[in-house]
């Protein structure tokens, strides 16, 4: 059992009074920055992000990796009481949680919901733990040009499956990797795009990007709307948490279907939002009496909520072991990677065992001390709420310039991060998707990088990319996924024409 | 002209300091250690190192920090110090990007910007190859790489830098040609040999440590005019004293490259000679002295005029080298 | 803990008017932001060409790339101007009201002027004028409540990552006077 010893090398990194007081603090700040409208897991966690920065890797991932699940947990009471998604993921939630606490069962509809988070991440944690192990030795395969066949797998199934307007994904994924190679080129040292600027020398900064993207957008955006709610109180008590875990047993098919859903779409990039309404419709696909579904069912909300964390957890792996976030806050955490100065990719579970399994024994620990933690403290976070918007708007435009700031100490990236919030206000409001965008800008180097290494060490022969059987597959399945739109048109062509064939034949 | 005149006083402040302990200014917040390079690089295991030697000596008051500013190959650290003027309570941990950074891409950075404070170790250069390749001397390598086709891939951090120099070096002495492949760390080159997707490379001693001692890499030469003093067995069979000088395997290429600590600009002699007398008083714990050997660097510590000198000769040595390979941007 | 009844109730005290004419059509915005990119892209395209954007022994040089991509974006922003053009006919959906880009311009302009502040005063008293000034002014909350937040936040603010984290912001001649 390779996996289980260096598991309980991670809790060994793991158990010490520092780490484990950054764990509660992580989790509270979570649920703080869940509950509260218009921030949400990715924007939170990239605004707190900067406390970690004067932190050992370990200790500083242990701790976001807490506000990331404190946020999903945090995302489910504002979607019960509230009937506000705190994230899109979150949406499933609210078709029965919030009838469930219109009918006073809103104690039940969140347990159910944090108990069933806690199934869905132990279920893809677990996975992790035994994936693992295999990754490292499977890294050493991974030279320049499987790199790249990774990141146009990726690009590749953006812009061939993406539901947007065509055009309107290329933009946002071209821009993006453009910003991305604004600075340094590594590969031949050159300085390029900087127009003599000291400031863009450092380049464009992910981070700062996503702040303003998401963060100073949001708040943009919120501001149109009527910003007026009212919602439902609840505290839990220990016989209404035993009653529900009681009821457990009996939907463990649903608990199982949805955590293979969510851990298979978390695994490659569909993401939880896609996980948490496939769980919800199989449920309902499933179910005897489909018609009690979005009236206040349980199995409503135990079915997209384990699927949304199974894949919100197993996520990260993509993320550790191939450098390609599953999910935007994996997309977070691995700029906050690459400010500890670690490079994601297979070859962290070579060069960094104590962080890769710290980071997995922390799931684990997280994950529990979460459930209690929030099962303990609804009524808390949820008074958070009575705060008025005109109070919290300002103070998350601070947290934001903070973060953005404390990336690279610089003022130029408060600047960046106002603009970005302006274009992410446009691009929202003109169906421009973002997440193309963040996503080049974030893989943009390494793709190009790896590309051009794979050309100096083949002398530039483009056969590189079929040199060997795993680097060949990835590549091809890469182009079939772009040009999937033309591939499923051609085929759906032929099997009419097969069909008319065969009509003629029968005549 | 002005400046010079600061050194000499921080050089005499620094001899005064020895035999009085007070001093006349000390921080008064954590202390930055800036490094230029990414997380798990010799320049960061450097710094831990300080750190940890400081705090454990109680050499200071405040805590040191360690901020990895690599970005940019390393200019992010070096327009950071720059802009840091005035500012005592941030070191840089330099090396040979001082010198070559504002040459192969025009940065707009000039190392006597900043106060140099002491060099603290001179790191050495060794020719790695993959351990399950047949070649056991430099000779037999050359020879393999001459006719080879595709060429050798040689790995290295960064593009126009030491490394690069080195293997342009190496094609001048041996006639042979090499694929010279950037990569963003030590540790990305010395992971990518051991995964046979580069035939060589010119990491660190500390840099190939590990993957060395796990035998799945070999060191054929030292870019050093003497073997490494260090005879403490590092895996099985060979100690750094037991690498042959690539001199002596025929192949004539020298290089080493500094540590040093720097302040930034504008800041008073009283600051430089605290830091002078910490950074003196580092090299003398054994925290320093195990960790030299570990790595196998060479233990110097100079401050004040001599290191000035030295700076300026290292600057046109490596000056003539960058311009040599012709990595000098015009 | 099973009481039907509706108990957090938060108000907006001035919701943007749902009548409210429109300032300007999505399409229109469309093609303005197509337009800016393709400037973008011109530049940026100019810049890698003199970077040098060929493919030499070693593969493409540092400008090959990028110089592709910005043809790329400016062919793709080209195709969004055609298509609305081609679709100028139909009714666009509006971008903005006057009212919401009135409640849009109460978060800006402060949030642009708090960026000013943190250039000269530095982040802490930027922050404290922030939000003591949009609670006072845009949630209509009584001045001293305003202030006692904003103090309070600020502090807090400063404590968690000046002292306890050791991450540091930009200050002013307030903080000076402190020591810090």
């Amino acid at each position: 059992m390779e996996a289980f010893g260096l598991l309980i090398y991670g809790f060994s990194v793991l158990l010490t009074w520092k780490t484990l007081a950054l764990m509660m603090v992580g989790l509270v700040l979570g649920i703080f920055v869940g509950v509260l409208p218009g921030l949400g897991g990715p924007n939170g966690v990239a605004i707190l992000l900067p406390l970690t920065f004067t932190m050992d890797p370990t200790s500083a991932i242990v701790m976001l990796s807490c506000i990331y699940w404190g946020a999903l947990f945090g995302g489910a009471i504002t979607s019960i009481l509230f009937n506000i998604p705190g994230e899109a993921w979150s949406v499933a939630t609210t078709f029965d949680g919030y009838p469930m606490a219109q009918q006073g069962k809103a104690a039940e509809a969140l347990t159910a919901a944090f108990t069933s988070s806690f199934i869905g991440s132990l279920v893809a944690v677990l996975l992790i733990t035994f994936l693992a192990p295999g990754i490292a030795s499977f890294a050493l395969r991974f030279g320049p040009p499987e790199f790249f066949a990774v990141y146009l797998l990726t690009f590749c199934s953006f812009v061939g499956l993406g539901r947007e307007e065509k055009h309107k994904t290329i933009i946002s994924m071209t821009l993006g990797l453009l910003l991305a190679g604004v600075g340094m080129d590594t590969v031949s040292g050159q300085l390029r795009m900087t127009f003599g600027s000291n400031e863009l020398l450092r380049g464009i900064n992910f981070l700062v990007a996503v702040i303003g993207l998401f963060g100073i957008s949001e708040i943009l955006l919120t501001m149109e709307e009527r910003l007026a709610l009212r919602g439902h109180a609840a505290s839990i008590s220990p016989r209404v948490v035993l009653k529900v875990w009681k009821e457990l047993p009996r939907y463990w098919a649903t608990l199982l279907r949805s955590s293979a859903i969510g851990c298979w779409l978390g695994i490659t990039p569909g993401g939880a939002i896609a996980a948490s309404f496939m769980g919800y419709n199989l449920a309902k696909r499933f179910a005897r009496d489909k018609d009690s579904f979005g009236k206040g069912r349980i199995e409503g909300v135990f079915a997209p909520e384990t699927a949304a964390h199974a894949s919100g957890t197993s996520a990260l792996l993509p993320m550790l072991a191939l450098g390609i976030p599953g999910s935007g806050t994996a997309a977070i955490l691995l700029g906050g990677l690459m400010v500890w100065g670690l490079n994601p990719g297979p070859l962290l579970f070579v060069e960094h065992k104590g962080f890769v399994w710290g980071l997995i024994a922390s799931m684990y620990l997280g994950n529990v001390v979460g459930l209690i933690l929030v099962l303990t403290t609804v009524p808390l976070f949820a008074a958070v709420l009575r705060v008025p918007f005109s109070a919290i708007a300002p103070m998350i435009v601070v947290s934001c310039a903070i973060g953005a700031y404390a990336i690279q100490n610089a003022m130029f990236d408060i600047w960046l991060m106002l603009v970005f919030g302006v274009v992410g206000y446009a691009f929202k409001k003109i169906g421009i998707p973002l997440a193309p965008f963040t996503l080049a800008l974030v893989l943009g180097n390494r793709a190009e990088d790896a590309f051009r290494l794979s050309m100096i060490g083949a002398g530039g022969d483009l056969r590189v990319f079929w040199s060997n059987a795993l680097v060949g597959s990835i590549t091809t399945l890469a182009l079939v996924l772009l040009f999937w739109p033309l591939i499923s048109g051609a085929m759906a062509q032929m099997r009419n024409a097969i069909r008319r064939d065969a009509r003629l034949g029968t005549k | 002209m002005s400046r010079q005149i600061g050194f000499l006083a921080s050089a005499l402040a620094a001899l005064a300091l020895t035999t009085a302990p007070a001093f006349a200014w000390e921080p008064s917040k954590p202390v930055e250690i800036v490094v230029a390079a990414g997380a798990g690089g010799a320049s960061d295991q450097m710094a831990r190192m300080m750190q940890a030697a400081i705090q454990k000596n109680n050499l200071m008051k405040q805590p040191m920090v360690v901020s990895l500013k690599g970005g940019a190959s390393g200019a992010e650290a070096l327009m950071y110090m720059k802009s840091s003027a005035g500012d005592p309570h941030r070191t840089l941990i330099a090396y040979s990007l001082i010198y070559m950074l504002p040459l192969s891409a025009k940065i707009p950075f000039n190392w006597r910007e900043l106060t140099p404070v002491s060099v603290i170790a001179l790191d050495q250069f060794v020719l790695w190859t993959n351990a399950q390749l047949p070649y056991k001397t430099v000779k037999e390598f050359a020879d393999a790489a001459k006719t080879a086709n595709p060429p050798f891939k040689m790995g290295g951090t960064g593009s126009k830098r030491e490394d690069h120099v080195l293997t342009v070096f190496l094609e001048k002495k041996t006639g042979a040609k090499f694929a010279y492949l950037p990569y963003k760390s030590g540790g990305e080159a010395a992971t990518q040999l051991v995964g046979n997707h580069t035939q060589s490379n010119v990491n660190n001693p500390s840099e190939n440590l590990e993957v060395w001692r796990a035998g799945q890499v070999r060191p054929l030469c030292v870019f050093d005019k003497e073997r490494m003093q260090y005879r403490t067995k590092v895996t099985d069979s060979m100690s750094w004293n037991d690498i042959p000088t690539c001199k002596d395997q025929g192949v004539d290429v020298q290089y080493l490259m500094l540590r040093a600590m720097f302040l930034p600009g504008k800041v008073t002699p009283e600051q430089t000679a605290f830091y002078v007398d910490l950074f003196s008083k580092l090299t003398r714990t054994s925290e320093y002295k195990e960790y030299m050997e570990k790595q196998a660097l060479k233990p110097v510590f100079l401050a004040g005029k001599d290191m000035l000198k030295f700076l300026e000769e290292d600057d046109a040595l490596n000056r003539n080298l960058m311009t040599e390979a012709g990595f000098v941007a015009n | 803990m099973s009481k039907p009844e509706v108990e957090i109730v938060v108000e907006d005290p001035d919701p943007p008017a749902r009548d409210s004419p429109a300032v300007t059509s999505t399409r229109t915005v469309e093609v303005v932001a197509a337009l800016l990119l393709l400037a973008l892209a011109v530049l940026l395209g100019f810049d890698n060409w003199r970077t040098g954007m060929s493919w030499d022994s070693t593969g493409p040089q540092a400008g090959y790339f990028p110089f592709y991509l910005s043809a790329i974006l400016a062919a793709a922003c080209l195709f969004g101007i055609g298509k609305e053009f081609l679709a100028r006919k139909q009714a666009s959906e509006t971008f903005v009201t006057r009212a919401q880009l009135r409640r849009v311009t109460q978060v800006f302009v402060p949030t642009l002027l708090f960026c000013v502040v943190t250039q000269w005063l530095g982040l802490y008293v930027a922050s404290f004028l922030l939000v003591a000034g949009f609670m006072a002014f845009v949630g209509r909350i009584a001045a001293w409540k305003a202030v006692l937040t904003a103090l309070l936040f600020s502090l807090i603010m400063f404590v968690t990552f000046e002292i306890a984290f050791d991450v540091i912001m930009p200050k002013g001649p307030l903080e000076a006077l402190f020591g810090h």
